[in-house]
C-alpha cells in the first residue's frame, strides 16, 4: 500500500479566546491518498478553513496530528501550494510578477522557472494579460492568475480554500472546468474547501461532509462518476442522487 | 502631432505629449481657474465698493506691486523658511519611519512607546515652541526642532499603521513560502506599507511650513513668519499678504514634491490611477 499524501489523526483545534475556549474543529481523522481530490463541504464557520490551515502547518493542532508527505507537520509546510478565498496577488506586480513572487520568496532562481510561468499563463488563457496589473483584470482572471501563483513551484499537494467563493456563477463554472483539466493532467493531491455541494461532487474523488461547530468529518462519500465531468454528467441521475444524499445529511443537521 | 511615434532620437514627441497633457489639464481645470480669477476680481473691486481702507485690507494689485518692490527680502526669507521646513521635515521622516517600523514589529515597543506617542499626539506640539526658543535661541536649530515635532507624529503613527496592517492572507502566504524575514520585507511588507506611509508624509508636508512660520513668530530675526509679524506691526498688510502668498507657494511646492515622489514610487496604488 502506498503511503498517504495527507494523514489526519484525531486532529482538534480549540481557540482560547478570553475565558471561554472555542472548540472549532474535530476530533476527526482522514487518510488522503496521492492524487486524490477531496472536497470539504460544510456550513459557514464549521472549521473547514481551520482544518486547511492545520494541514498547511499555519495553525497548530490542539491535539492529534497531521502528516503531509510522510512526516508530521510542525511548521509551515513549504512543499505544498495553498490558495485562499482572498487571493494573494499584490497590486504592485503584474500577473507574471505575481507568479514569480512565489519563486522569489522561496529563494529559487526565477530564470529557471520562466518556461513554467509561460506555460501556466497559457493554460489559464491569460497570455494577453501577463503584463497587466491585478486591478486591470476581472475577478475571474485574478483567480486564474492566483492559481498560477499557487502552482508555479509544482507542489504535489494543493490546498484550495474556497478559491471560487467570490466569483459569479458563470465564471465559477468556467474555472471549475479548467481546474479539473489541470488536476486530470498532473494529478496532484487536492484538498478543496467549498460551500457548493454541486461543485464538490463535480470535482472530487471523495466529498467530506463536515458537521456544524464543532466541525467534524462525519461522512465521507466516494463519488463514482467518470472523468472528465462535463455538463452531461452534471445532468445525470447519479449526479443528482449524490447531491440529494449530501443535501439530506445537511438537512439532518438543520442547516438546509 | 500624430507623426510623433515613429522617430526615436527626437525629443519632440515627448515635448508634444507633455504639452498636450498640459493643455488637457488646463481644459479640465477651467472651472477652477475661472473661480480663482473671479475670487481675486471680486476682492479687487469689493475694496472700492465697500470702502475698505488699505491699512485694513489691500487690493490684490497692491499686494503684487508693493510685494514686488520688496522682492529681494521676500525671496531671501522664503529661502530661510524653506530650509527650516525642509530640514525638519526630512529629519522627521528619517527618524520616524524606522521607529514606526520597529514599533510595528515589536510587541514590547507597542506596549511602551506606542501609547506614549498616542498621548503625545494629543499635545499641541506647537506649545513647546517658546520653550525651544528659550533653550536654544533665535537660530536655525530651534525652528528645525519645532518643524520636526509637528512632522514626526503623523509620519510615525502612519508608519506603525502601515507596517502593522498586512492582510492575514499575505502573512500566511509569506509563511507558507518559508521566505526569510528580509526577503519577505523587501518583496511584500515594504511595498505593501508604502501607500499608508505616504499618507503620513503628505500630512507632515502640510504641517512643515505651519511649524516653521509659528516658530518664526515666536522668536527669530529672519524668515517669512518673522517678516509677516514685522510688516503687520508697521501697518503694512499688503506686504503681510505678499508673505502669506509666498508661504502658500512654499507649502504647495513641498506638498507637490511629495506627491510627485509618491506617483513615482507607488504608481500602482489606487490613489495614483487616473482614468484615461
Amino acid at each position: 500500500m502506498t503511503a498517504a499524501a495527507i494523514e489526519i489523526r484525531s486532529a482538534t483545534k480549540t481557540y482560547a479566546s478570553g475565558i471561554e475556549a472555542i472548540h472549532a474543529f474535530g476530533p476527526s481523522s482522514l487518510s488522503v491518498g496521492p492524487g486524490e481530490f477531496i472536497s470539504l463541504v460544510g456550513p459557514s464557520g464549521c472549521g473547514k478553513s481551520t482544518l486547511m490551515l492545520m494541514i498547511a502547518g499555519l495553525l497548530d493542532c490542539t491535539s492529534g496530528e497531521i502528516d503531509v508527505g510522510g512526516h508530521v507537520v510542525t511548521a509551515p509546510e513549504t512543499s505544498i501550494g495553498i490558495m485562499f478565498q482572498d487571493n494573494t496577488l499584490v497590486p504592485w506586480r503584474t500577473v507574471r510578477g505575481n507568479i514569480e513572487l512565489q519563486i522569489e520568496l522561496r529563494g529559487l532562481p526565477v530564470a529557471q522557472y520562466r518556461s513554467t510561468v509561460d506555460r501556466l499563463i497559457s493554460s489559464v488563457k491569460l497570455d494577453d494579460f501577463a503584463d497587466r496589473y491585478p486591478y486591470e483584470l476581472s475577478g475571474g482572471m485574478q483567480q486564474r492568475a492566483a492559481f498560477c501563483q499557487t502552482l508555479v513551484h509544482r507542489p504535489q499537494v494543493l490546498l484550495l480554500d474556497e478559491p471560487l467563493g467570490k466569483l459569479d456563477a458563470m465564471t465559477r463554472e468556467a474555472i471549475r472546468r479548467d481546474l479539473q483539466a489541470l488536476w486530470l493532467a498532473d494529478r496532484p493531491t487536492v484538498i478543496f474547501v467549498t460551500h457548493s455541494i454541486e461543485e464538490a461532487i463535480q470535482l472530487s474523488t471523495r466529498v467530506c461532509v463536515i458537521s456544524p461547530r464543532p466541525g467534524k468529518i462525519e461522512r465521507v462519500i466516494d463519488i463514482d462518476l467518470p472523468w472528465p465531468r462535463d455538463l452531461a454528467i452534471k445532468r445525470s441521475e447519479k449526479f443528482s442522487a449524490y447531491a440529494s444524499k449530501i443535501e439530506e445529511i445537511f438537512h439532518g443537521y438543520g442547516v438546509l | 502631432m500624430a507623426m510623433a511615434s515613429s522617430e526615436k532620437s527626437h525629443s519632440a514627441p515627448a515635448d508634444a505629449s507633455w504639452w498636450r497633457g498640459f493643455l488637457r489639464g488646463l481644459a479640465r481645470s477651467w472651472a477652477f481657474l475661472l473661480f480663482f480669477a473671479g475670487f481675486f476680481l471680486f476682492w479687487q473691486y469689493a475694496i472700492d465698493l465697500f470702502g475698505i481702507p488699505a491699512y485694513i485690507l489691500p487690493r490684490p494689485s497692491e499686494i503684487v506691486t508693493r510685494g514686488w518692490a520688496d522682492i529681494d527680502r521676500l525671496l531671501y526669507y522664503t529661502y530661510v523658511t524653506a530650509v527650516e521646513s525642509l530640514l525638519g521635515y526630512l529629519v522627521a521622516i528619517v527618524i520616524a519611519v524606522p521607529l514606526g517600523l520597529s514599533i510595528a514589529f515589536s510587541s514590547f515597543l507597542r506596549r511602551t512607546i506606542y501609547p506614549f506617542f498616542v498621548s503625545l499626539e494629543m499635545t499641541p506640539k506647537i506649545a513647546f515652541a517658546p520653550l525651544f526658543i528659550s533653550w536654544l535661541g533665535f537660530g536655525l536649530l530651534p525652528k528645525v526642532i519645532i518643524v520636526f515635532l509637528v512632522c514626526f507624529f503623523p509620519v510615525v503613527l502612519n508608519a506603525i499603521l502601515a507596517f502593522g496592517s498586512l492582510s492575514e492572507e499575505l502573512v500566511r502566504f509569506i509563511r507558507a513560502t518559508g521566505a526569510s524575514p528580509w526577503r519577505a520585507f523587501f518583496r511584500v511588507r515594504l511595498p505593501a506599507a508604502l501607500p499608508q506611509c505616504f499618507v503620513g508624509f503628505k500630512y507632515a508636508a502640510i504641517n512643515a511650513t505651519v511649524g516653521a512660520t509659528i516658530a518664526e513668530f515666536i522668536g527669530s530675526d529672519q524668515g517669512l513668519g518673522f517678516y509677516i509679524q514685522i510688516v503687520t506691526g508697521n501697518m503694512r498688510p499688503d506686504l503681510a499678504f505678499a508673505g502669506i502668498f509666498l508661504l502658500t507657494l512654499l507649502g504647495l511646492a513641498l506638498f507637490g514634491a511629495v506627491t510627485l515622489v509618491e506617483r513615482w514610487v507607488i504608481p500602482w496604488h489606487i490613489s495614483q490611477r487616473r482614468s484615461r
